[in-house]
């Protein structure tokens, strides 16, 4: 799926304000001027099949609207969202229906479940709208509830579950139509720190399995650096940053993004590449990955006597693991250079 | 972002600027103008001055010509024949269908079949009361006829179930899809609002003469006029269901590509079916409380014999069946609450499988068919019943006599006292005064838009009036002084609110402040909020006869409980943390009463006031049944001697005066209503 230019302004004159360039204006400039406050601004990202794009942004930084807007659950004041090779915001509202029933399904914050529809008619939704008949669509939802393990409560209300099973509901919803792009919206904010680990690391295990095309809203960096394959800082309805979890901790874009990743345990994001002083020749005695995470190599970088050496995927030496690069990056040292002057190989 | 209004000049010349408490600026301005004019005026009074007799519109006139108008061209006129009329026919054909159908299903049928439905909607209990109250129709019967000559009364009983039942249905497929409307379309939301707002300050009495000239005396004028009555809360309630379902489970259901449509039947309707059965439940109350009303203009049933004793005082008599209206209230109230309850637990378990409802529905039909032709029953036999009116009778009698000796000093008191003075006293004011006041202060409450508006109703009022010596083709002649009998009606409305506002508020501040007190008015309170408004007539002629105290001290009673509601939940809506804050600081237990609960619980007193108003106005309108003064006796007058103008203007001067008292009492309409809800 692909989003291009996307802008969503708030307020009566909204398309005035982007034609006459106002929105280029700072928050209260434009509102003071114009009335109109900028959820989405100028918004371009891909995510492809088997990626999970995160979203990550702090409330109030217009992630949510950006994800409504690539349904049109909020209507985007311009732009282009293409699904499956299909034009969303020229479709009209039966195309667009017919899109949100096949293409694209959503999790929620609040989970959203329909109180007065039992687990399986929950799960079941999209395939009625749809005009399925019920044999099939609880067939279907059965075995998604078998899936996410709530088998045993088919037939109960959701208020009758925990936070973490009603979520569970929602995500055996969201299945449940096979769609090919999944977006969660803040699915798992709401829930309590051990529950939502738990939720995270079945995401993980469906993705595996299911290679779905995902867009993850967040506010919570641990969240986002587990499950991102890559990620987008959002700041006043703009991208910030753009890049995999290590871009964003080894060389943020700005003092914003610095500032947001300060706390990161950093061994456990940043990986071998950072601490890489190219170098071509002799294969040394001991050798890492490059895509290793610094954490893991402490022992081998402290137990070693020679020379590490640093190889990418297909075994080819690429550089040597600088010992006190490793401790330099670790301790956040802001001198540092950026990777791409570090090592030459692509990132993973 | 507006800017602050500016003050006037006066108001800036008496320091009555921004810097005041809002309290302060809001009251001080319309008292300083109303209070030095009242003076003035009360300093003139002798100076008899009121409405000039002259000046009028002749509403009375074209009324009457209406009516003439309608009924010589009731045949030929299409929309007279053919839509009201055949509008009014569809209903009396509906309900002289159910009314022969209960007939047919004979009394162990009705009684089979109501239990039958109590107890698969709700438990045995409600099954066991309904059986009883409908045992009752028939148990509870009148010695020597009554009033109207009939001892028993399962066939007037049967009647207003037969009348309930079309009303109730009426309502039903008018106001659910109204309200559903008005939930979906903006527009249809702003058009209704006010509409609604309207029917809901109106006393029933001022619309019942103008569906009179439209349907004529009989059956489908007391369902149209029911169904007015009652309809507005099921349109409320069921748009506040839509509309009140969570905005994100909506999203996620059009996040699956459901239609308009879809959303609505598979998402916000079944989460709005127990609002919308919470509205039905106000339907029923509100159809059976004006079914007294509804007999005034020849809806039948139980509401007959009650009008009857309480225009020839056989109080007696009228209790008996004002009794079994309020069984039948009570009835319909449980079994129409058990359903909204089922509603609210989802309980999927149905008490039978469908083959076990069709054996059971069959079970009755075949039991209707046996009590009907094998034993050729009929209605509640005559014989199976005992008199209460003796005992009735015997007991108001009783408290007649005992409470004379106090009940006739107060009357007179009130009377010759309060009522008779404050009365000649309003109606002797100067027109444009009263205008002027009414205008000064509806435009500090609600702006100048109000103030005009206000100003205008007091003055049109006015003009409703008839000339003197005024008559209508020679047969009809009458005195109708519009102004003389609002300033009547307003100063009973005014004893009754201060006197509700009196008792009521320190009530209300007792059942806030001890539990035992609200554990002992919560049954009472209970029980007078679910009475029929004619309900309070019967023991208030009892005690003080016919006239202004009887009406006077039903509106008390009837409106009583609004204002102590009201004010106990105002005080309940008072944080916790701001509460403790208010003792960290040491305020004793007055101090916080009255330096933090009562001013955080203003709005609700407000609306305890705009609601008392609304009450006391209705139920001294109805009290002209009883012979209390003002307009309700003028409408009264109008039936029982079919003087259509008199009746119908009186009905719009109502309409006025309903719209003046709410809105001076109504500082801020949404926000009030946002504190009621």
């Amino acid at each position: 799926m692909s989003c291009r230019d996307l802008w969503k302004v708030f307020g009566a004159h909204a398309a005035k304000a982007i034609e006459s360039g106002d929105v280029h204006l700072g928050r209260a400039e434009l509102m003071a001027k114009t009335g109109c406050t900028v959820a989405a601004r100028d918004v371009s990202f891909d995510v492809v099949r088997g990626e999970v794009f995160v979203v990550m942004g702090l409330s109030g930084s217009g992630k949510s609207t950006l994800v409504r807007c690539l349904t049109r659950l909020i209507e985007p004041t311009s732009g282009a969202v293409s699904i499956c090779s299909r034009d969303v915001l020229g479709a009209q509202p039966k195309e667009l229906r017919e899109i949100r029933r096949t293409k694209v399904s959503m999790v929620f914050q609040h989970f959203g479940l329909f109180p007065h529809r039992t687990v399986i008619d929950n799960v079941a939704y999209g395939l009625e709208v749809q005009g399925i008949d019920r044999p099939t669509r609880y067939a279907r939802a059965s075995e998604l509830l078998e899936v996410v393990g709530l088998s045993p409560v088919k037939t109960s209300y959701p208020d009758q579950l925990s936070g973490g099973m009603q979520q569970r509901v929602g995500l055996a919803r969201a299945l449940a139509v096979d769609p090919e792009v999944l977006i969660f919206d803040e699915a798992f904010s709401a829930l309590d720190p051990l529950i939502r680990r738990e939720m995270q690391d079945e995401v993980l295990r469906l993705q595996e399995r299911l290679q779905k095309t995902v867009i993850f809203v967040t506010h919570d960096l641990d969240e986002a650096l587990k499950l991102g394959d890559r990620i987008a800082i959002m700041k006043d309805g703009r991208f910030v940053q753009v890049g995999t979890p290590a871009d964003i901790v080894g060389a943020p874009a700005d003092d914003y993004v610095r500032e947001f990743v300060r706390d990161v345990p950093r061994g456990k994001v940043l990986t071998a590449a950072y601490a890489t002083q190219p170098r071509s020749g002799e294969m040394p005695e001991e050798v890492v990955r490059h895509d290793q995470h610094l954490n893991e190599l402490l022992p081998v970088v402290f137990g070693a006597k020679g020379p590490i050496g640093v190889v990418d995927g297909t075994g080819e030496l690429v550089g040597i693991l600088d010992r006190r690069m490793v401790i330099h990056v670790l301790a956040g040292r802001e001198e540092l250079s950026t990777p791409e002057e570090l090592a030459s190989p692509g990132q993973p | 972002m507006s800017a602050p209004p500016a003050t006037p000049v006066w108001a800036a010349a008496l320091r009555l600027d921004g810097r005041l408490g809002g309290v302060a600026r809001r009251w001080a301005p319309p008292l300083a103008l109303a209070i030095p004019l009242c003076l003035v005026a009360a300093a003139l009074e002798g100076v008899h001055s009121g409405f000039p007799s002259t000046w009028l519109l002749g509403v009375p006139r074209w009324f009457d010509n209406l009516n003439n108008w309608v009924t010589n061209n009731d045949s030929s006129n299409f929309f007279l024949h053919t839509i009201v009329g055949g509008f009014g026919n569809l209903l009396n054909d509906a309900t002289n269908d159910i009314v022969n159908l209960l007939h047919w299903m004979t009394w162990v049928g009705v009684l089979a079949v109501s239990t039958a439905i109590a107890w698969l909607v709700g438990s045995w209990r409600t099954a066991l009361f309904s059986a009883l109250v409908v045992a009752s129709f028939g148990v509870l019967q009148i010695p020597n006829g009554g009033p109207n000559g009939i001892s028993e009364m399962w066939p007037s009983a049967m009647t207003t179930l037969a009348l309930m039942t079309v009303a109730i249905i009426l309502s039903t497929i008018v106001g659910i899809p109204l309200g559903i409307a008005s939930a979906v379309w903006p527009t249809v939301h702003k058009l209704l609002r006010p509409l609604l707002d309207l029917m809901q300050i109106l006393p029933a009495f001022a619309y019942l003469v103008p569906i009179v000239v439209l349907f004529s005396i009989g059956n489908p004028a007391g369902i149209v006029a029911t169904f007015i009555y009652a309809v507005p809360p099921l349109v409320r309630f069921t748009e506040l269901g839509i509309r009140s379902v969570r905005k994100d489970v909506i999203e996620a259901a059009e996040s699956f590509g459901s239609t308009r449509r879809q959303v609505l039947r598979n998402v916000q309707l079944p989460l709005a079916a127990q609002a919308i059965m919470l509205g039905l439940n106000q339907v029923i109350m509100m159809a059976l409380s004006i079914v007294v009303i509804a007999s005034l203009i020849g809806a039948g049933g139980l509401g007959d014999p009650v009008l009857a004793a309480l225009q020839t005082q056989q109080i007696g008599e009228g209790f008996v069946a004002g009794l079994l209206i309020v069984l039948m209230a009570m009835w319909l109230d449980r079994t129409s609450a058990a359903i909204g309850e089922r509603a609210r637990e989802r309980t999927s378990t149905r008490r039978l499988t469908r083959r076990q409802l069709l054996g059971l529905w069959a079970g009755l039909l075949v039991l209707v068919l046996v009590a009907r032709y094998g034993l050729g029953l009929g209605d509640w036999p005559a014989g199976w019943g005992f008199s209460v009116v003796d005992n009735a009778t015997r007991a108001l009698n009783w408290v007649t006599n005992e409470f004379t000796g106090i009940a006739g000093p107060i009357s007179s008191f009130l009377t010759l006292d309060i009522l008779n003075p404050l009365q000649r006293y309003l109606t002797d004011l100067p027109w444009w005064l009263v205008a002027a006041v009414v205008g000064t202060i509806g435009w500090a409450r609600g702006g100048s838009r109000r103030g005009v508006l206000l100003a205008g109703c007091v003055v049109l009022l006015g003009l409703m009036q008839a000339p003197v010596g005024y008559t209508f083709q020679g047969t009809t002649s009458y005195n109708f002084v519009a102004w003389n009998d609002a300033m009547e009606t307003f100063s009973l409305v005014i004893v009754a609110l201060a006197l509700d506002l009196i008792v009521g508020i320190p009530l209300g501040i007792a059942a806030y402040r001890w539990r035992v007190m609200d554990r002992v008015l919560r049954p009472i309170l209970d029980t007078l909020q679910t009475l029929p408004a004619f309900v309070y007539l019967i023991p208030m002629v009892a005690l003080f006869g016919v006239g202004n105290v009887a009406g006077v001290s039903a509106s008390l009673i009837y409106a009583l409980p609004a204002a102590v509601r009201a004010t106990t939940l105002g005080l309940r809506a008072v944080q916790r943390d701001v509460l403790e804050a208010g003792q960290a600081f040491g305020s004793t237990r007055w101090q916080l009463l009255f330096k933090v609960e009562l001013p955080i619980a203003r709005p609700y007193l407000m609306l305890a006031v705009n609601q008392t108003i609304l009450l006391v106005m209705a139920e001294v309108v109805v009290a002209g049944l009883v012979g209390a003064g003002g307009l309700g006796l003028d409408v009264v007058t109008g039936f029982s001697r079919s003087e259509v103008g008199l009746g119908a203007a009186a009905g719009l001067a109502m309409v006025l005066m309903g719209i003046v008292l709410d809105r001076l009492s109504q500082s801020n309409p949404d926000r009030a209503r946002a504190a009621a809800s």
